[in-house]
């Protein structure tokens, strides 16, 4: 008789153990995609504090570029708010603007000459890979996790986790700007 | 070839590590219950865990100051500066990629191309490269070398080939002694008529394993060491090109590589397996090579 207890006993603590093994993993999987977003936010607020200074510098130069510089402040406003997705989608706007501002700048040879100008531009350029990088990381992160909770036995152990959104590349910066002279 | 996470690759590089470095210990162990039956049989109680500790010692520095070693070794200068501000850049990005704190980076002044990455966790780890590559190579083939190194690193490359290689000459070192004392032994017991027959059975049988083990242990366990580093090279080309998503700039870095180095860096053996390419062109065959062939690697990078 206590055999079969003992057995009992065996089986109900390794299937404790397995359940207390996924449930870590899955912590561990959903802590890795708070550090990889926590990493874009690093980069994403070195961003946010440099744009000012270059549209100040720019503005020395070319003061009548209202419309570019209204928009590089909107999409810097909404980098600062919300849901990883819209900040990003934020930041890919910037990314946008900050384009077009650089492409203006091709008209105005004071201000391409200027020093402190190639500085950020190349600063800002750094940046961008970096939030690049960063955001492939956090995708994998988040690929790794909803591949965990999603498939069999995971999905057991999930306790109606849902999956994270993936922070997509837009549609529209896949292609390469079109610019006119 | 099979796909796996990274975070699978580092679980099973830990356990292979603790595989090595246990069979490894075992030889050690052997080796030195040998030795002491040589000299001093009745001391064996002590020498035994003596050499533990000893092994316990030496591997734990090797661990902590490796790569303070290796850095001074080798020559490299920390990458600071205007001239640096891309490398750093592109080091600082890939490690986001990989999810690991950024490694400091590092320089060396030499003409060839070459780099090699060190340290003993990824908050402990730098990367070094040289003079030569950052002329020699375009952004793409940097970025690629550099993600092959930032691999390195994530997955654990660094901490196992390290402790390896430290184990492994600790291996050697003990089986050259006993090597030379047979042969000592064997000319001075000639001529006192075989003191070791006093020993009995038991005597015979381990210094007669102990000889066997000798002979074969330095053979055996540098096979072992450079299959692993071969396979660690071609994993870290693949998670490398993983990161970039862009295999074939590091593709074109190792062409470079191939046609422009001489292998005439000044590198010590005990480093070299370190190096993304073999820094000294030696014509070793390829048992011993600690890299697997350039054209293999190109190749499959290629087909990636």
């Amino acid at each position: 008789m206590w055999q079969w207890i003992l057995l009992f006993a065996v089986v109900i603590g390794a299937a404790i153990l397995w359940a207390i093994s996924y449930y870590n993993k899955i912590k561990v999987l959903s802590n890795r995609i708070d550090e990889a977003w926590s990493q874009i936010d690093v980069q994403l607020k070195k961003r946010f504090d440099l744009v000012p200074n270059l549209v100040e510098t720019v503005k020395g130069y070319a003061s009548h570029e209202r419309e570019i510089f209204e928009s590089i402040a909107k999409a810097r406003a909404g980098m600062v708010a919300g849901s990883p997705q819209d900040r990003m989608a934020a930041s890919d706007m910037l990314t946008g603007a900050l384009g077009r501002l650089f492409a203006v700048a091709e008209a105005y040879p004071d201000l391409k000459a200027a020093e402190n100008f190639k500085l950020f531009q190349e600063q800002l350029e750094g940046i961008e890979n970096k939030i690049a990088y960063a955001r492939q990381y956090y995708n994998s992160s988040v690929l790794n996790f909803n591949n965990l909770i999603t498939t069999i036995p995971g999905v057991w152990f999930a306790g109606g986790r849902k999956p994270h959104d993936f922070l997509e590349i837009p549609e529209e910066s896949r292609e390469t700007p079109k610019v006119e002279f | 070839m099979e796909r796996r996470s990274f975070h699978e690759e580092i679980a099973r590089n830990r356990r292979s590590s603790i595989l090595l470095a246990s069979t490894l210990t075992v030889v050690i162990l052997a080796l030195a219950v040998t030795l002491s039956y040589l000299f001093a049989p009745e001391a064996l109680f002590y020498i035994l865990p003596l050499t533990l500790v000893f092994m316990a010692i030496y591997s734990y520095s090797s661990y902590m100051y490796g790569d303070q070693v290796v850095l001074s070794a080798t020559g490299a200068t920390p990458a600071e500066g205007r001239d640096y501000v891309y490398l750093n850049d592109t080091v600082e990005g890939l490690s986001l990629a990989a999810g690991i704190p950024k490694p400091k980076v590092y320089v060396i002044e030499s003409d060839e191309i070459n780099a090699f990455a060190t340290g003993r966790d990824p908050e402990h780890a730098s990367v070094t490269v040289t003079r030569g590559l950052m002329r020699a190579l375009d952004r793409q083939e940097l970025e690629g070398v550099v993600a092959h190194e930032i691999s390195h690193i994530r997955n654990r490359d660094v901490t196992f080939m390290t402790l390896v290689a430290v184990l492994v000459g600790l291996a050697a070192i003990l089986s050259h002694i006993i090597l030379r004392t047979y042969r000592f032994r064997s000319y001075a017991g000639s001529r006192r008529g075989g003191r070791d027959k006093d020993r009995g059975g038991l005597g015979i049988a381990i210094l007669a394993v102990g000889f066997i083990l000798a002979i074969f242990a330095p053979i055996l366990t540098r096979m072992v060491q450079f299959a692993v580093s071969r396979k660690r090279e071609f994993l870290a080309d693949a998670s490398g090109a993983e990161l970039t998503r862009y295999p074939d700039g590091l593709a074109s870095a190792l062409e470079k590589i191939k046609e422009r180095n001489r292998g005439d860096m000044d590198v010590s053996e005990a480093v070299s397996h370190l190096f993304i390419a073999d820094p000294n062109k030696s014509a070793l065959d390829s048992l011993y090579a600690t890299h697997p062939p350039i054209d293999e690697r190109i190749k499959r990078l290629k087909a990636m």
